[in-house]
């Protein structure tokens, strides 16, 4: 693998391109787990419809499959290419990296995909004519085919933050079973239960010509997926348990938005289950419009916490060990501290010209391709501000020594020139841009800087952490 | 790039290129239904509700159009996959210096989606006549949007010369002579696939046997015969962009064309052109379409859409660097999981045909839905 790879950065701060991932991939990671859930919980339907045990269910599985194909397989399909555009956008490397080693993944998982269209179209065409057997064979076929791209692309996705032993033979399927695989794949599985269970609880309340009695006996039969949810604790402790030391650390009180982040997941899920365990015991399982739909939407809060918990533990990261989120090579860094990490860059920056000098313009190209993922000049996240109060020589030391500065930033990918250039590019902007900068180029200056490189090494921040942890 | 296309290709490379080729076949297919259906049906409806009302093939579209856009975006995915696969470095960065107008065809195909869904709807039904016709044009324009946005990407990804002066003006739009012919010719070519796609559903829906009723006339003219109208507009329409087109192509590219790599293919696209206009010639004279020669056409027009995908695929290949490409995908090929691929391919693909089979053998009559 290149230590790096130069694309055209695009502008968005890194609020923005968090929330635009973030807030998609909730979006769509909810609409997903609603058609697998609702997948099964058809057949669960149709089948009960069968034993003759719930005789309003053949009609009701129609209607919610209405709403299903309506929403899902617009927005599901279409949110799903959007997660493959976004992450061009966001990390072409990264999207690039897990396309490239699980190709065969992907086009696995597009036939399941193939069939989940198929199967769902014709049910919702010609289910109302059909058979009983037919219509459950139909069903079957889509909750399995939408069940199977859960299986494939969790796969993937588990593999980013945990990719275990594919990082010592590369083979795919030592990355693909990795050891968040399982853990992850259940709780995706009780999640889209839940999910689909409470959205079916907000439909029977919403449509029109059932009878208040014929309500309460749907809906008894609709919640019954939520019983999975206690198994959520012990399946969450288990994923849990299976991530990297560090990660586990941010989630769990290293950083205060990821522990938010947990506690709202954690807190949501919670409510969810508590709420359907009573109603469970008191054995008066009736749900109205207004609570399913606050459940619903808790449910939604469940898996916003969820995913940027997901998104934001993989720091430094966007492949674990392996590819940094700033899209250089783990394996890359030492290679890049000796030719810079500008050199081969094509692209020119677009106020070039409002640059006094040429250190100032490398400055600006290294903090676009190793510190922008994250930062921004001067927005959110501002390197200027972060650094205000700093030293000039503290300034130099944390950046050369950035994994240890923050084990959640990558070490420093670049030449010594390349550190005094960014520094020198926050002193400037920290002086208020004058028209004239000058240019700092002591020998003795660049020489400690490489010192501190070399100290710090050209690993992660988090193997001392590690230690650390260790010797508390 | 003196040899037949793939057989001089390296091997990896070759590969990739054949799965990339045969999907994007399946895409065109379905693409080709929803954009040039949409076009006809927007400008079917400003023909006033009793024209409207008389062709067939309207109905058909506003019933099945919905289905198409979900089969499009599926049978999407598959190219998509092995783009990246074969000139992953080219489509992201056409995907970045476009940015957010690349990004604007998700939520237009939304909508668009959504609107195809109306027209079919209880609701639009009960609206007056001249709704339709809005709605149809709005989602008929959302579509050529698309168009147009995989064209420009497409195109950008060919010019790598332009990539960072695009970035430094940050102008979000690649400008090239090549982008409106080129689009043209895509939007044109969708027709004669629209009117085999549509003559296939009329004969399954039993409307081309029957001697066409007075009734069934729009314009004076039969069912089939609005078919082959379509088919063969369509077709001088392509030409008529492809001779635009042909200008802007860099010299090597239509070298590779004319050449030994491509064309014998382009061979193939002028027999299955002249097969296809025959019949359809044929068929607005005798005014029917027979089975057998329905049968003959499809398989030019299949052999067609692959030669100028094949063709397409020449420009391209002369215009990026396969050096470095062409050991990714020799490292690509090297990674495992192709066997269970093809095994749940073959599986999911006897799923599906079970499906269609099992529903069409007890569902008898009609197609609403
Ligand atoms: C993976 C994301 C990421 C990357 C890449 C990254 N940083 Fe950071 N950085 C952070 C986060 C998160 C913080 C913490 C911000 C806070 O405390 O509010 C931070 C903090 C800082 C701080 C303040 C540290 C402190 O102790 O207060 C500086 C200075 C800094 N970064 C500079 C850089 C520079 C220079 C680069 C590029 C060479 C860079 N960062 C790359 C995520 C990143
Ligand atoms: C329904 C709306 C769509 C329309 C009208 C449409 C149209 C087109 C057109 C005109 C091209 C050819 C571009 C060119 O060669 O100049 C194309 C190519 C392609 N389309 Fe679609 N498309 C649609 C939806 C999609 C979707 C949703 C996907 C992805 C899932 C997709 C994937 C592709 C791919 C991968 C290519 C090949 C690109 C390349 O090789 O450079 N299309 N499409």
């Amino acid at each position: 693998m290149t230590p790096l790879d130069h694309y055209p950065t695009i502008d968005l701060g890194p609020l923005m391109k968090g929330l635009v991932i973030g807030g998609l991939g909730i979006f769509h990671v909810f609409l997903a787990q609603f058609a697998i859930g609702g997948g099964m919980l058809l057949c669960y339907l149709q089948w009960r419809h069968m034993q003759g045990v719930c005789r309003l269910a053949r009609r009701f599985t129609d209607d919610y499959f209405k709403l299903l194909v309506l929403v899902s397989f617009v927005l599901g399909a279409v949110t799903g290419v959007a997660m493959w555009f976004t992450s061009i956008q966001i990390s072409p490397r990264t999207i690039g990296t897990m396309v490239h080693e699980f190709h065969w993944v992907w086009a696995t998982e597009w036939t399941f995909f193939c069939l989940e269209v198929v199967a769902g179209y014709l049910f919702y065409r010609y289910g109302p004519r059909l058979p009983d057997r037919t219509r459950l064979q139909l069903l079957v076929l889509y909750a399995f085919a939408s069940w199977m791209s859960l299986f494939w692309i969790n796969g993937i996705l588990s593999w980013q933050l945990t990719p275990g032993g594919w990082l010592e033979n590369h083979n795919v399927w030592a990355g693909f079973f990795n050891p968040g695989f399982l853990p992850s794949l259940i709780f995706r599985t009780i999640s889209a239960a839940a999910i689909a269970a409470l959205a079916a609880c907000t439909l029977v309340n919403a449509v029109p010509g059932f009878t208040r009695e014929e309500r309460q006996s749907l809906v008894a039969v609709c919640a019954r997926p939520l019983v999975f949810m206690l198994a959520m604790p012990l399946v969450g402790a288990w994923y849990l348990g299976t991530m990297p030391a560090d990660s586990r650390g941010w989630a769990t009180g290293g950083s205060v938005p990821m522990t938010l982040f947990l506690t709202m997941a954690v807190g949501s899920s919670t409510l969810i289950g508590l709420y359907a365990v009573l109603a469970i015991l008191r054995q008066r399982l009736y749900v109205n419009g207004a609570t399913a739909s606050l459940l619903l939407a808790l449910a939604f809060v469940a898996t916003a916490g969820g995913e940027f918990v997901r998104e934001g533990v993989r720091k430094p990261f966007t492949i674990r060990e392996y590819l940094y989120s700033n899209s250089i090579a783990r394996d890359g860094v030492a290679d890049l501290r000796r030719r810079g990490s500008t050199t081969d860059d094509p692209y020119p920056l677009r106020d070039q010209a409002d640059y006094p000098n040429e250190q100032l313009v490398l400055g600006a190209k290294v903090f676009r391709a190793q510190c922008s993922v994250c930062h921004t000049l001067d927005g959110m996240n501002a390197i200027a501000e972060l650094a205000a109060t700093w030293s000039i020589d503290q300034r130099r030391l944390n950046i050369a020594q950035l994994q240890r500065t923050k084990p959640f930033m990558p070490p420093f990918a670049g030449t010594p020139a390349e550190v005094e250039a960014i520094v020198q590019l926050i002193g400037w902007r920290h002086a208020g841009r004058p028209a004239d900068w000058a240019l700092s180029e002591d020998p003795a200056v660049l020489a400690q800087i490489e010192r501190w490189l070399e100290e710090a090494g050209t690993g992660p921040g988090n193997a001392r952490l590690a230690l650390g942890a260790r010797r508390q | 790039m003196n040899t037949l296309f793939p057989l001089g290709l390296p091997a990896a490379t070759a590969f990739y290129l054949c799965l990339y080729l045969a999907t994007l076949v399946v895409h065109l297919i379905f693409m080709h239904y929803v954009l040039a259906g949409s076009i006809y049906l927007a400008f079917g409806r400003l023909m006033g509700r009793a024209r409207c009302q008389a062709c067939s093939w309207q109905a058909i579209l506003v019933d099945w159009l919905p289905f198409a856009t979900g089969l499009a975006i599926t049978a999407g995915v598959g190219p998509l996959l092995f783009v990246q696969i074969l000139y992953g470095r080219e489509f992201a960065t056409a995907n970045l210096l476009l940015s957010h107008r690349w990004m604007a065809i998700l939520p237009v195909l939304i909508v668009c989606f959504y609107l195809l869904y109306l027209q079919k709807s209880a609701w639009i039904a009960r609206r007056a006549w001249a709704w339709r016709s809005v709605v149809a044009a709005i989602a008929c324009a959302g579509f050529l949007f698309i168009a147009w946005s995989w064209t420009e990407n497409h195109l950008l990804m060919l010019d790598q010369a332009a990539w960072p002066g695009i970035y430094a003006a940050g102008s979000l739009r690649y400008e090239s002579a090549a982008v409106l012919p080129r689009l043209a010719a895509w939007c044109f070519l969708a027709f004669p696939s629209l009117a085999i796609e549509l003559a296939w559903q009329g004969r399954l829906l039993d409307r081309l046997d029957e001697p066409a009723a007075a009734g069934m006339q729009v314009l004076g003219l039969s069912p089939v015969r609005r078919l082959a109208v379509t088919a063969l507009c369509g077709w001088a329409g392509t030409l008529l962009a492809s001779w635009a087109y042909w200008p802007s192509i860099p010299d090597a590219a239509r070298a590779a064309i004319t050449g030994p790599l491509g064309g014998p293919w382009l061979a193939v696209v002028a027999v299955g052109l002249v097969i296809q206009i025959a019949s359809w010639g044929g068929a607005f004279f005798s005014d029917r379409l027979a089975r057998g020669q329905l049968i003959v056409m499809t398989a030019a027009w299949v052999a067609t859409l692959l030669g100028v995908a094949v063709v397409r695929e020449t420009i391209r290949l002369a215009a990026v660097d396969l050096a470095i490409g062409g050991q990714l995908h020799q490292q690509a090929l090297g990674i495992g999981g192709l066997p269970v691929f093809l095994v749940f391919a073959v599986l999911n693909a006897v799923a599906i045909g079970w499906c269609i089979r099992t529903v069409r053998g007890q569902v008898t009559t009609g197609s609403e839905g």
